[in-house]
């Protein structure tokens, strides 16, 4: 059972371009020029109930736009999307009722007053009963750790208390499926790792499916086991988190200071039968690379600490950060 | 019923915040009140000069002044759209409005109402009162159901008239900055519209039919038996032109494009 | 004036061109305005020959040069500067090498010579060929009128500075800035010329600055003033000018010191 379905989804947007200088201006008075603009190009995807999903891209790759498109807020220029079962933009008050969504840089909440009046508020708009906002919220409230705030006008509270209250507002009808735009833009480490120890909590309790974009992509590695990659809004890659970093991460590589000179020959000819590719740095420090994911690290210490006295070692792995990085500098079909 | 109860929260949270902002609330008061007495003095300083305008005495126009101020005091604490492209569409504060289930239109109105605006209210009732006091108007047993609809029927029209402004929004890339000027025109419709020529006369009644809101209905309780036509297509003209403008709105929001990228 | 001035001039000149809609529906709505008020004006006069020391041709030139005029002086940087404030990005103009209240008044001037060019005169052409109106016939009054009409935008952009700089201590200010305009239309003679005014009031009013923004330029240009009296007008707008300087200074200084910014 899916709990959302994408299929074939494009959205077209008109782009006007300004002509230059004064006389450029004053021509746009009266004609202007425009092209079509591209945001998602044919894109279709599937999530699974209970799964949560990274779905990055760099600026303008049409991470935002998908959102809006699965929330109900634009309308696609072609393609179908189910969510939850229901088309978004069609049944658009029936639709939003069975999601919560977080904009990490919008605010839910109203500025001037206390959040637990949000809150209130919040709940009728959702209708949601006295009972069920006494058990659910109650829970929510002591995960997030925001008793204490509650009484507080938003504009008194910190970016980090603020974005745990965002949080607990989108959750107040106990949605099953979770839209997250950004949710950790601009928040300090424990922040973050509060609201990722949450969002996986909340996921277990409740099987609530989680969408997520970010920049961060320390937030994936943490949360989600699959992710989407989109690139000039289209799909470039969907699948596990771990494959990705298998197949593109140029595998592990091992850092070994020496505590004398040693020449790269002697290295070479101590590891030749395994599949190892070595790199100087300087006479002391030298960099093996593991060419294959099934050579472990303690073979190729063991080929070498007996013959050679190590001073330091350390196992370098390439971060999904750098990978994504490599994937968008050099296109991901000349780099796979 | 869902969308009363909500009205009663969101007014129970707008009037939490006014309370943050409780010298704002005095001087918005006091400002909505200057407005309302410059254009009595503009009336009062004219009929110096003269004492008749095209057949209308000072106190006939005093009276149809102080009619318009109820419908348009009514309508601007519900459809207070000045800032809406900017605050709802360039900053985005439209996708909120999408993601929450209840009617996008009736949630902007909730969250932009300015009940202060009410006390126009009052203002208007003193001022035709005063009038109709010195005109020495009857007044039918009927006449205060025909004054509810036709203030209603004025709000309405208003209300259509600035939705579709707003509405215009969604489809306009640049500021359009086009209401404060319709702001202007609407006043047009406080003075009896037979004293400007056929084409203004048209666009006040057909286009921006703001003739609605001030001297036709008046004409009702000033006897103005030639105007009674008017009077009776007011309600009319309110749901038709609110009716236009909610389906503008709707045309609108599914031309949304959402702010940024 | 330093060139990064008229720089931002230029830009706030581009960005009005960029608001197409609002110059169309601007250009249409000033002349329904003005079209509105002389009819109103017409049904007053009604074959009275003269009232408040204007002929009813005179009158209507009055009502068409006011509208435009206001086109060019009239700008929002009241509300502007209040927005900035509250959302804190005043914090950001004030670490800028440049004084701030210099820069909303230069952008004020670049919004003004838009509309100027692109709105009042071809405004003024447009209305001359529905209403009968009476044009300076002699370059004097023109050159005189031009002057007047830089003083009533310097008085008026004052205006704005100050009741924009009240948001520092009025927090919102919305309330005053829409007193203040309903304010400037009535009492500078926009909608009404001070001559209509009893006594008593044309008295109170000649000593307010908003007569200088709208009455003093508009009567040079219909023509109901003499030569003496137009000396006498420009030396009362200069007056202003340097007056109204005063107050917007000191409540500078004691804003930039007591700089509260809202949600910060």
């Amino acid at each position: 059972m899916y709990s959302i379905e994408v299929k074939d989804l494009t959205k077209e947007f008109k782009s006007y371009r300004s002509r230059e200088g004064l006389s450029g201006a004053i021509r746009d008075l009266f004609t202007r020029e425009f092209n079509i603009v591209r945001a998602v190009d044919g894109i279709s995807f599937n999530v699974k109930k209970g799964e949560m999903v990274g779905y990055i891209g760099e600026n303008g790759a049409g991470k935002s736009t998908t959102i809006k498109m699965l929330t109900g807020i634009l309308k696609p220029t072609s393609g179908s999307i189910q969510v939850n079962g229901r088309d978004p933009h069609k049944q658009r008050e029936a639709f939003v009722r069975t999601i919560g969504v977080v904009f990490g840089q919008r605010s839910q909440l109203w500025w001037d007053i206390a959040v637990q009046e949000s809150f209130r508020l919040l709940k009728k708009v959702y209708k949601v009963s006295d009972e069920q906002y006494q058990t659910h919220m109650h829970e929510v409230i002591e995960i997030l750790e925001i008793e204490d705030l509650l009484n507080r006008p938003v504009r008194k509270l910190s970016l980090g208390q603020r974005m745990r209250c965002e949080l607990a507002a989108a959750l107040i009808h106990n949605p099953p499926l979770l839209f997250l735009d950004e949710p950790t833009i601009g928040l300090d480490v424990l922040v973050k790792l509060k609201i990722r120890e949450f969002l996986k909590e909340l996921n277990a309790r409740y099987g609530t499916t989680v969408l997520l974009t970010t920049h961060d992509l320390t937030d994936i590695e943490a949360l989600c086991q699959r992710v989407v990659m989109l690139d000039e809004g289209k799909i470039i890659y969907d699948g596990e988190l771990q494959e990705l970093r298998e197949n593109w991460g140029g595998g592990k590589s091992a850092a070994i200071e020496f505590t004398h000179r040693i020449q790269l020959e002697q290295l070479t000819a101590l590891t030749g039968h395994l599949p190892i590719r070595w790199e100087q740095e300087n006479p002391l420090k030298f960099r093996a690379i593991l060419e294959s994911n099934e050579m472990t690290v303690s073979e190729l210490l063991a080929c070498v600490a007996p013959h050679i006295e190590v001073k330091d070692f350390r196992i370098e792995e390439v971060s999904t950060e750098e990978i994504v990085q490599k994937i968008y500098q050099k296109g991901f079909t000349t780099y796979a | 019923m869902f969308y009363g109860e909500l009205f009663f929260d969101y007014l129970k949270q707008y009037l939490k915040t006014k309370l943050a902002y409780r010298l704002d609330l005095l001087n918005e008061l006091i400002s909505d009140f200057i407005s309302q007495i410059v254009n009595l003095v503009f009336i009062l300083v004219v009929f110096q000069h003269t004492n008749f305008i095209k057949g209308w005495s000072q106190q006939e126009i005093i009276f149809i002044y102080g009619f318009f101020l109820i419908p348009f005091a009514v309508f601007s604490t519900f459809f207070n759209f000045w800032e809406f492209q900017e605050k709802y569409i360039i900053k985005g504060e439209m996708d909120r409005i999408l993601t929450r289930p209840a009617h996008h239109l009736f949630q902007v109105v909730l969250e932009t109402m300015d009940p202060e605006s009410l006390a126009g209210v009052f203002t208007g009732l003193i001022i035709m009162g005063y009038a109709g006091y010195q005109l020495d108007l009857e007044i039918a047993w009927y006449d205060p159901f025909v004054f509810v609809l036709l203030v209603l029927s004025g709000v309405f029209l208003y209300g259509g008239v600035y939705i579709a402004i707003a509405s215009l929004g969604f489809f306009i890339d640049a500021k359009t900055g086009i209401s404060p000027m319709i702001y202007n025109i609407q006043s047009y419709g406080r003075y009896p519209v037979d004293i400007y020529n056929k084409v203004i006369r048209f666009v006040l009644t057909w286009i921006l039919p703001f003739a609605f809101v001030g001297v036709y209905p008046s004409a009702y309780f000033l006897g103005r038996e030639d105007l009674f036509v008017y009077v009776w297509i007011t309600p009319v003209m309110g749901i038709v032109f609110f009716v236009i403008g909610v389906w503008l709105w709707n045309l609108g929001v599914k031309n949304y494009r959402g702010a940024g990228s | 004036m330093p060139s990064m001035y008229l720089e931002m001039i230029r830009i706030r000149f581009l960005m009005m061109l960029a608001y197409r809609v609002n110059y169309y529906s601007g250009i249409i709505i000033y002349s329904i305005n003005i079209g509105a008020y002389y009819f109103l004006w017409d049904a007053i006069y009604s074959g009275q020959g003269s009232m408040g020391g204007l002929t009813p041709s005179q009158m209507t030139t009055y009502v068409a040069i006011s509208w435009m005029a206001r086109a060019f002086y009239f700008n929002n940087i009241d509300r502007e500067m209040a927005l900035e404030i509250k959302d804190g990005k005043v914090a950001i103009e004030m670490i800028r090498p440049y004084n701030y209240l210099a820069v909303k008044m230069m952008q004020a001037l670049g919004e003004g010579i838009f509309r100027l060019l692109f709105f009042s005169v071809p405004g003024m052409l447009i209305v001359a060929l529905f209403f009968p109106l009476t044009f300076p016939s002699s370059p004097e009054t023109w050159g005189w009128y031009s002057v007047s009409l830089a003083l009533s935008f310097l008085i008026n952009t004052e205006i704005n500075l100050i009741t924009g700089v009240l948001t520092f201590f009025l927090l919102n200010n919305e309330g005053l800035m829409r007193a203040k305009r309903v304010v400037v239309d009535l009492f500078s003679g926009l909608i009404l010329p001070i001559s209509f005014y009893p006594g008593w009031a044309q008295s109170i009013l000649h000593f307010l600055p908003f007569q200088a923004i709208s009455y003093l330029p508009g009567m040079i240009f219909a023509g109901a003033m003499g030569n003496e009296q137009i000396g006498g007008a420009i030396l009362i707008q200069l007056i202003w000018v340097v007056v109204l300087l005063l107050p917007l200074y000191l409540m500078w200084i004691k804003a930039k010191n007591a700089l509260v910014v809202q949600g910060g």
